[in-house]
């Protein structure tokens, strides 16, 4: 019995530090979306809401959410490369990654601000904060994974 | 109007024009502002630092705030200075902070000269640290070094420049903490330095680190410069070529020995007993070869007492006259055998 419960703990161990692996591929693999679609976008004067740089940590994903749903309806998902970084940005991987941003109350989400509240500006820079904010939950999750494997 | 007053009319305003240029000149300098410009870098992940001093060493002693994204405004707590003048700001952050908006004050009082800054890129680390080689089982040359920034091992590229015996440098991107040499030659001297930087999926910077310090590997004595040659090929050539030019106006200038060289009997001497042996040789490989061969008999004493007492006829001892010292043609089988009265053996014909 005692060895059974040993070994199911060690598969549990195991695939969650899959899963982070996955997550920090998963990543990435958005980052790169990103770059081909911000080198293949036509020149845009279009204005959207984009959250701030300075976002907290509970609210990531609430920003991820705003990015989401404003790319999906500026640019839609017509375009390959629209498409492909929606489906990342939609994945169950991703959301959790950010989900995971060292915010573990449900009441500090509260304060988030909505996405239709943040200021707008152009699509080089809703671009670029969207980079930022993906390469700073990435580098969090890198550090989580770290420190889960230490312990 | 005339010409005179066409003339004072115009030196009239020009003079005005002087007094003006010269009004806007002093008002402008008496207003302007002196803007101290602010460049911050984030060293190594650990810490900001701002300075003020890109054109010179400033006048007056500012004082400097800083607003790291959301936070309040906050005084500097650890300055640089230079001749007891403040000329930057050191400030403690955290790794992710660069990600965030950053802002900075610089005012004497009177002055406020602000600014924001994007430091996600302006990021520069610290060279790496232990570069060590090792010679590998593999019999490739491995080298490793450490990194001392707080960035994730997978967030920071490393870049590697190596010379064999102090060549040029050959630049080329490395692998996390390692970087190999293929089969070194054992008799050559590899310097290898390396450096690092953030890499692009975590906000690539745009600063390389400096090179660290550089290991070396390989003989001590193999200290080859450039290019470099023995100090003895040079005479050694000259020392030839003169031997050349010697032997050519030798032969140019010494008919005896241009005929020499040009006539038969030059290649006769080498040659003459050449031709010789093998004539010998060529006569003597036959293959119906037939040689005689050679009695051989015992001599026997005989004393003169006994001969005379015998037949009285003299007889002495004489030489055999089959000796095979006497040269026969071997090929004349009809020739009869001298006898001798004294042999008792037979003499047998060896067929060869």
């Amino acid at each position: 019995m005692k060895l059974i419960v040993f070994c199911l703990f060690t598969i549990y161990c195991c695939s969650l530090v899959k899963a982070s692996t996955m997550e920090h591929k998963k990543l990435k693999e958005v980052l790169r979306e990103l770059k081909m679609l911000k080198s293949n976008l036509p020149n845009t004067e279009l204005m959207m809401n984009t959250p701030p740089k300075d976002i907290e940590d509970c609210c990531c994903l609430t920003a991820l959410t705003c990015f989401r749903e404003t790319l999906l309806e500026h640019f839609g998902i017509s375009g390959k490369y629209q498409k492909k970084l929606y489906k990342s940005l939609n994945h169950t991987l991703t959301v959790s990654t950010f989900g995971l941003n060292f915010c573990n109350t449900e009441t500090s989400t509260t304060n988030c601000s909505t996405c239709h509240s943040h200021p707008k500006e152009n699509a080089s820079e809703f671009f670029n904060r969207l980079e930022s904010l993906v390469q700073r939950v990435r580098l969090f999750q890198i550090y989580f994974r770290k420190l889960y494997i230490k312990y | 109007i005339s010409v005179s007053t066409r003339a004072y009319i115009l030196f009239l305003f020009a003079m005005m024009s002087t007094r003006l240029l010269l009004l806007l000149y002093l008002t402008g300098h008496v207003f302007a502002k002196k803007s101290e410009d602010v460049d911050c870098l984030v060293v190594n992940l650990d810490y900001i630092s701002c300075t003020w001093n890109k054109t010179g060493t400033p006048e007056v002693n500012y004082t400097f705030y800083s607003k790291l994204g959301n936070d309040q405004w906050k005084m500097c707590n650890h300055y640089l200075t230079e001749n007891n003048v403040n000329i930057g700001c050191n400030k403690e952050i955290d790794s992710r902070d660069r990600f965030k908006t950053f802002r900075t004050q610089l005012t004497n009082g009177s002055e406020w000269f602000e600014k924001g800054h994007e430091l996600k890129k302006q990021v520069k680390l610290n060279p790496p640290t232990n570069l060590t080689v090792l010679n590998g089982s593999d019999f490739n040359l491995w080298f490793y070094w450490n990194h001392t920034s707080p960035a994730p091992l997978h967030c920071v590229e490393s870049e590697v420049r190596f010379r064999t015996n102090n060549n040029n440098w050959d630049v080329v991107s490395a692998g996390i903490q390692k970087y190999c040499i293929n089969l070194p030659s054992s008799s050559s001297r590899y310097e290898l330095q390396v450096r690092n930087r953030v890499d692009d999926a975590c906000g690539e910077s745009i600063f390389w680190s400096d090179w660290s310090e550089p290991v070396v590997w390989g003989s001590n004595n193999s200290t080859y410069a450039k290019n470099s040659m023995s100090p003895w090929m040079p005479v050694m050539y000259v020392v030839g070529a003169i031997t050349v030019i010697l032997l050519a106006m030798i032969l140019l200038h010494h008919e005896r020995w241009q005929l020499f060289v040009t006539s038969e009997g030059f290649f006769s001497l080498f040659f003459k007993d050449w031709f010789q042996f093998s004539k010998g040789l060529k006569d003597n490989f036959k293959p119906d070869y037939n040689e005689r061969a050679c009695p051989v008999r015992e001599y026997n004493y005989v004393s003169q007492s006994d001969v005379v007492s015998s037949d009285g006829s003299t007889c002495s001892v004489t030489t055999d006259q089959t000796d095979c010292s006497i040269e026969h043609d071997p090929e004349d089988l009809s020739a009869p055998f001298p006898s001798n009265p004294v042999s008792s053996e037979e003499v047998q014909k060896a067929s060869v």
